[in-house]
């Protein structure tokens, strides 16, 4: 059977080939797209929780504005065991991040300088050296 | 898997994504019929390895990575993503569904547990398929394609190559193949000259059960040197585990169950039946008791973990998103105070029917029924301290 020209069988396919990517293509470039502008619109920055053996904290220096702007951080922690995050000189503290868990700290940067953060949860033999900097300019 | 095999066969072969892309290759098409030569080469796979040891060596190689494959996503990625590509690579040079059959890692095991199964596809009346002298099922016509796996669908008995594609109900123009209900286990009494007994799926079922010890040792055992082992905290670690490991599967429990085969034949008093029938014959009994170690392994995994899926809907990319409102629903282990207990009784239930089958196996192996019971004691003996073992391992 024809139809506009187009075999019956060979539309079918044509429909089945365009369900298909946009099920698949589709799918992915649209949550890449809703994550970024997600990241972008809600989040200052994003930092990864990861053990010293495993490339630590990434990246392991942020910068923010100093002023009355919230800041907003998205700790993903990537691994299997938990980890913790703090900033004592800000007086902030995530807790614990378990694994796969995502956790957003919230503060305005009232204070210039560089301060250090760190993981709080003992999370592998090298915990002690999974740190990171703060830099608020 | 562990669900859907002892009640659906193969059902997840049904679904599976893997060799979708080698399909689309071969056919040309997505959804409709071509019919007429596929696309490919369509080479045949060679004689030799029209078997099982592929898939054996390649399953047992797999959990070598375990300790990767499991945790590390990117490791999951390259280990799904390499099965898909080699999927499409053989499809491109061997004949229809020539992965799934002798290569697929997952295939095997599905296939020989498949035979327990309280579910098969078979023809509805023989005499139709008698008569009917097209084989429409096995060659296809414009309704479908013929068996991508390769079978007989008019006349096979055992559900351990079907790969429940359901090609053959689109193809059989008399609408006389079924999806039915039967009893667990009754492919495991089948041994046909078409489709007989066989050495590689008796080691099959050795590796799945060496496999189920080591994982169960190894994920939810005490020992933290041998999880450091496999998850390759030092090299030399790492190669001792897989050596152990690949001689464990290979050679230890083969040989440990030779020697009770020996024992039954020994036993028996019987002159005729050759070893090698004795200890094909009751390597089955080990298909209903390695379903049961592999069921509780897994209950093992989901009562501890399972809760982690209602995190999991709402933040699949571990994102931060919040789906469904339960992003932060916090790990809660499910009856683990009784985890051992459960686990036990799932063993003893598939013990029970291991050691039902193995009686029936015997008096096929036997053709004198005293001989049968002689015979079966050994075996009784290996089942019972294999269970014995694993209710060791599971209550503590």
């Amino acid at each position: 059977m024809v139809i506009f020209g187009v075999e019956n069988m060979q539309k079918k396919e044509l429909i089945a080939i365009i369900l298909v990517i946009l099920s698949t293509v589709g799918t992915i470039a649209g949550i890449y797209g809703i994550e970024n502008y997600r990241r972008h619109k809600f989040y200052t920055v994003e930092l990864i929780a990861r053990a010293p053996e495993n490339g630590n904290w990434y990246p392991q220096q942020l910068k923010i504005p100093y002023g009355t702007k919230e800041i907003r951080i998205l700790i993903r922690n990537i691994e299997t065991v938990t980890h913790g995050f703090a900033i004592p000189d800000l007086g902030i503290a995530a807790g614990e991040i378990k694994a796969g868990e995502v956790k957003v700290v919230r503060f305005i940067p009232n204070k210039k300088g560089t301060f250090p953060f760190m993981c709080t949860v003992w999370c592998s033999t090298r915990h002690m050296q999974m740190r990171g900097e703060l830099i608020v300019e | 898997m562990f669900v859907l095999v002892p009640g659906f066969s193969r059902s997840w072969c049904l679904m599976c994504p893997f060799p979708i892309f080698s399909d689309w290759f071969q056919r040309k098409r997505l959804v409709s019929v071509r019919q007429g030569k596929p696309e490919g080469l369509g080479l045949k796979w060679p004689k030799q390895l029209k078997n099982m040891w592929v898939m054996n060596i390649g399953f047992l190689v797999t959990t070598f990575f375990s300790g990767l494959f499991t945790v590390k996503p990117f490791a999951t990625f390259v280990l799904l993503g390499g099965i898909i590509l080699l999927a499409f690579l053989i499809g491109l040079i061997f004949e229809k569904r020539t992965f799934c059959l002798y290569v697929c890692p997952v295939s095997g095991f599905q296939g020989l547990y498949s035979q327990f199964a309280t579910a098969e596809i078979r023809r509805k009346n023989p005499e139709l398929c008698k008569n009917h002298k097209v084989k429409t099922c096995y060659v296809g016509n414009e309704c479908g394609y013929g068996c991508p796996w390769m079978l007989t669908p008019f006349d096979f008995k055992k559900n351990t190559y079907c790969g429940m594609c359901l090609e053959c109900f689109k193809t059989c123009p008399y609408d006389n193949m079924g999806f039915f209900l039967r009893p667990p286990g009754v492919d495991l009494l089948s041994d046909t000259p078409k489709e007989p007994r066989r050495l590689d799926e008796a080691w099959k079922a050795f590796i799945m059960l060496g496999i189920a010890a080591v994982f169960f040792l190894s994920m939810q055992g005490p020992w933290g040197v041998l999880k450091d082992m496999v998850r390759q905290a030092t090299f030399k670690g790492w190669l001792i585990f897989i050596t152990l490991h690949a001689f464990f599967c290979l050679v230890g429990i083969p040989g440990i169950f030779f020697i009770f085969a020996y024992l039954s034949k020994l036993f028996s008093g019987n002159r005729e039946v050759s070893l090698r029938q004795v200890f094909i014959n009751f390597a089955y009994t080990l298909v209903p008791l390695g379903l049961g170690v592999w069921i509780a392994f897994s209950v093992g995994i989901i009562l501890p973990n399972g809760s982690y899926l209602v995190h999991v809907i709402s933040d699949p990319f571990a994102w931060g998103w919040n789906l469904f409102g339960t992003a932060h629903f916090p790990w809660t282990p499910v009856f683990t105070g009784i985890l051992g207990y459960i686990q036990g009784l799932v063993l003893v239930i598939f013990y029970l029917f291991a050691t039902t089958f193995g009686f029936r196996l015997s008096k096929q192996t036997y053709p004198d029924l005293n001989q049968a019971k002689r015979g079966w004691i050994p075996i009784l003996v290996f089942l019972t301290l294999v269970t014995i073992l694993f209710l060791w391992l599971y209550l503590g």
